[in-house]
């Protein structure tokens, strides 16, 4: 019998059965992949072992012992702990504070003591090797990637049997991807069981001795995960084969440049950029995590007040807010990085969220027309393959590839023609990636000038025309056709103006 | 259109318990206490009950959006009061009494809303201090002397009917009807839920959220001093601290609506049926033949039972 056992697990959501019947093995000392397609049911199976939701039937079976975990809490002191695919760190305590939230060894006082949790959280990232992080930084000011890296080091204080990792390298960039494959290895080398989730076929295979696949809410095969090839275990997770997941590059860009960016500044985080996006060009941009490339996105859509110029399609705008930056000349539109804190109103319907930067566009004399409404969502439900029950459903139920299509939906509802793409495959499969990327090449055809980051190195040779490294809030590389490859952005990420 | 209300309203379970709610202590009281039922009392309670649902109106716009607008009690209180000044008992001057007093109202909403926009101050302090100031103007202003009686025009606008249905009821119904309108099928309204769902999210999808707050309070502001005006024609005079029961009453109105006191979610078509419930509570309390004193603990503690089962069905679907 094996150590971590799920048997006959179903689970439904009104009439949608997410889990339908799945049997599960995983054994100490070995990192498990669980990997699927969107919707697959992946989260909604973390969400049983660690008690944050309910299985209808089934049971799990942890070291011999039924775990029937009553709450993420209760599966914790069972020993299982889990990094969730929504992140749910208190943004306004610090780091430190955090990564021991309500597992505090108290003072004799009964109060929490500052200093303690501070040499704890110190001694935990030394013992881990964690990445340079500030323990007293507040929660809120953190990017995504940091956000998620924290939740690793929350899930591992604890010392658990059980660490259940999903998506966690969703936002992280390669560096940090590295460690933490080499930190679920050293884990399950000390006797733990690492449950790994992701999107990222590569990583899974480098790290997972095992490989279960998930489709439709049934479990579909095991394999060894160096033994089978990337496209076999793509074959078993959609079920037919992918025929290719990036779209040949077209010489679509123009003369025309569409977005032209001088000198900006922000702070000591941009420190001059200057950049010229073509229309029907797609720009990448790499560069190591934390360079600027966020606040560069950020400017641009008005969310950070930068100084500098900004000219659409030749004329020179002022974007003070994403509001001006919507309705400035050919128009920006952004995909945040955070699409939970600013991309989704997730309590909202799927419908709601969709149209909700575009409501002039169905008004009439002051009204909204819902028949109009209506047929929008539908169109942008079937243009991007948005799996749901129906358009009145929040957004926040769906399966995170799933809300991720829901932001580019929004974002392509605007009509504006310089596209900001933050990360924008986070969280999706690799079958509904290779529909993102044609897409964004169609659009490309048609005239739209695209900015497109991605922490995926792989994605940004393959899909942009030319690529912007950015190191310490400068450009300092500028990459083009044949020179596209990791050597190259890599050596440009740590040359500091040398590579161009 | 209305098909669309009524599923919209079939959505929304805490917005039809509020409803069940009303016709039961409805139906309950009637039975304590013949007559409560008579034609002549629901009129009366109808109009009881508009007082309360307008200044909860504008309420439900701030509270919808995030914020809370504690200055309304004075707002009611020196519209009240002005009226009778400038009127001077008089109908004719109440062609522009009625207009100024409802602008001021809105003035007084548009210092709240850049107050909390521009220089960031939290709603309840903001509001709290506007309330303050109110306060002390008016009484600096009046001397605390006691003003003329309301015009008669005013009265009959409170009180009056046409045929079966106080005129009172109409105004209530028309604006009633704007609002749930405005809510459900305009931009504005859906610019509203999504401020006070998620402000950055908001924000980041291009809505003017500066904006949509300052016209929130702007709108509480004038529904305020209306209440006001028509609050003093069916009193028959204005007077120092009219307004106070106005402001837990229209928190409390729109929380046992259904609405989220956080902000984003809820109607007006809850608010209405919290309305109703507070003023037959009120008419119910008198009947068990208490003094005022425990009526006041039991008026709160019902309102505060009420308003926990009102959200119970939201905090459930959460913890679900
Ligand atoms: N609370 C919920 N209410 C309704 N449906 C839900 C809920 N949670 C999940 N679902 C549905 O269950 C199915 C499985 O979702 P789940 O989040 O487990 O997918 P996943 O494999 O993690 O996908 P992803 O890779 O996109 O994260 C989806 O169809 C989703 O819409
Ligand atoms: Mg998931």
């Amino acid at each position: 019998m094996a150590d971590l056992e799920a048997r006959a697990v179903t689970k439904r959501f009104g009439g949608v059965l997410a889990l339908d019947g799945v049997d599960f093995e995983a054994d100490a000392g070995e990192v498990h992949a669980l990997i699927g397609e969107n919707g697959a049911g992946k989260s909604t199976f973390i969400k049983i072992l660690t008690g944050a939701v309910r299985p209808d039937e089934g049971e799990v079976v942890l070291f011999g012992e039924p775990l029937a975990a009553r709450s993420p809490r209760d599966a914790a002191s069972h020993g299982v702990a889990a990094v969730f695919q929504e992140l749910s760190l208190v943004p306004d305590l610090t780091v430190a504070e955090n990564v021991w939230f309500r597992r505090e060894r108290l003072t004799p006082l009964g109060t929490i003591s500052r200093r303690r949790v501070r040499r704890d959280t110190r001694a935990l990232f030394g013992r881990l090797d964690f990445p340079p992080l500030d323990p007293d930084i507040e929660v809120r000011s953190l990017s995504v990637a940091e956000r998620q890296l924290v939740e690793v080091a929350k899930a591992v204080a604890g010392d658990p049997r059980v660490l259940i990792l999903d998506e966690a390298t969703s936002a992280l960039s390669p560096k940090e991807v590295s460690w933490l494959l080499d930190l679920a290895r050293r884990l399950a080398a000390g006797g733990m069981i690492v449950v790994y989730i992701s999107h990222r076929l590569a990583e899974v295979r480098e790290v997972a001795s095992r490989i279960t696949v998930f489709r439709n809410g049934h479990s579909v095969g095991v394999t060894e995960g160096a033994a089978a090839s990337e496209d076999e275990i793509v074959s078993m997770m959609l079920g037919r084969r992918l025929e290719r997941l990036y779209p040949d590059k077209e010489a679509t860009a123009t003369e025309a440049v569409a977005l032209r960016v001088r000198d900006l500044r922000f702070g000591h985080r941009l420190r001059g950029i200057d950049l010229d996006l073509r229309e029907g060009e797609i720009l990448g941009v790499g560069g190591l995590q934390g360079q600027g490339q966020l606040e560069l996105f950020l400017s641009l859509f008005g969310v950070l007040r930068a100084r500098g110029t900004i000219e659409l399609d030749g004329r020179p705008v002022k974007i003070s807010s994403p509001r001006a930056a919507l309705a400035a000349g050919i128009g920006l539109a952004l995909v945040p990085e955070d699409r939970q804190n600013q991309g989704l109103l997730l309590p909202k319907s799927v419908r709601e969220n969709v149209t909700l930067a575009v409501t002039k566009r169905f008004s009439r004399r002051g009204l909204l027309d819902l028949e109009r409404e209506r047929a929008l969502v539908g169109d942008a439900i079937r243009q991007l393959s948005i799996v749901l029950s129906s358009p009145e459903q929040p957004v926040g139920s769906l399966s995170g590839g799933n809300q991720q299509k829901v932001v580019i939906s929004k974002l392509l509802l605007t009509r504006a023609k310089v596209l900001l793409l933050y990360d924008l495959t986070r969280g999706v499969d690799v079958g509904t990636k290779g529909e993102i990327f044609q897409l964004m090449r169609n659009l490309a055809r048609e005239g739209y000038a695209i900015l497109f980051f991605s922490t995926d190195l792989q994605e940004l040779i393959h899909v942009a025309d030319r690529v912007a490294v950015i190191s310490d809030g400068s450009v300092t590389g500028l990459l083009e056709g044949e020179a596209i490859t990791e050597d190259r952005i890599l050596r440009a990420s740590v040359a500091g103006g040398t590579a161009a | 259109m209305t098909t669309f209300a009524l599923r919209r309203l079939g959505q929304n379970r805490p917005i039809l318990l509020a409803y069940g709610g009303a016709l039961a202590l409805f139906a309950v009281t009637s039975a304590f206490s013949p007559g409560f039922a008579s034609a002549n009392h629901i009129r009366i309670l109808l109009i009881q009950a508009s007082f309360v649902a307008l200044v909860a109106l504008g309420q439900s716009f701030v509270i919808l959006g995030g914020g809370i607008d504690l200055s309304v009690p004075w707002t009611l209180n020196g519209s009240a009061i002005l009226m009778t000044l400038f009127a001077d008992g008089q109908n004719r001057p109440l062609v522009w009494v009625i207009p100024l007093l409802v602008a001021l109202g809105g003035l007084i909403g548009l210092v709240n809303g850049l107050g909390i926009t521009a220089l960031g101050v939290s709603p309840i302090i903001m509001t709290l201090g506007m309330n303050v100031i109110l306060s002390g103007g008016l009484l600096v202003y009046t001397n605390g002397s006691p003003t003329a009686a309301a015009p008669a025009f005013v009265e009959t606008l409170a009180t009056g009917r046409v045929g079966p249905v106080p005129y009172n009821t109409l105004i209530w119904l028309a604006l009633a009807s704007l609002a749930t309108v405005v809510l459900t099928w305009t931009a504005f309204g859906r610019h509203l839920y999504a401020l006070g769902t998620n402000r950055m999210v908001a924000q980041f999808s291009g809505i003017a959220v500066s904006r949509v707050t300052v016209v929130t309070y702007v709108i509480s502001g004038m529904t305020a001093a209306f209440a006001g005006i028509l609050l003093t024609g069916y009193v028959g005079q204005a007077y120092l601290g009219m307004g106070d029961p106005y402001l837990f009453a229209s928190v409390a109105a729109v929380a046992i609506g259904g609405a989220s006191i956080l902000g984003g979610s809820g109607h007006y078509l809850g608010t209405i049926a919290g309305a109703l419930i507070l003023t037959v509570l009120a008419g119910l309390l008198p009947i068990l033949n208490l003094n005022t004193a425990s009526l006041q603990v039991i008026y709160g503690v019902v309102i505060l039972a009420t308003v926990a089962l009102a959200t119970l069905p939201g905090r459930l679907a959460v913890t679900r």
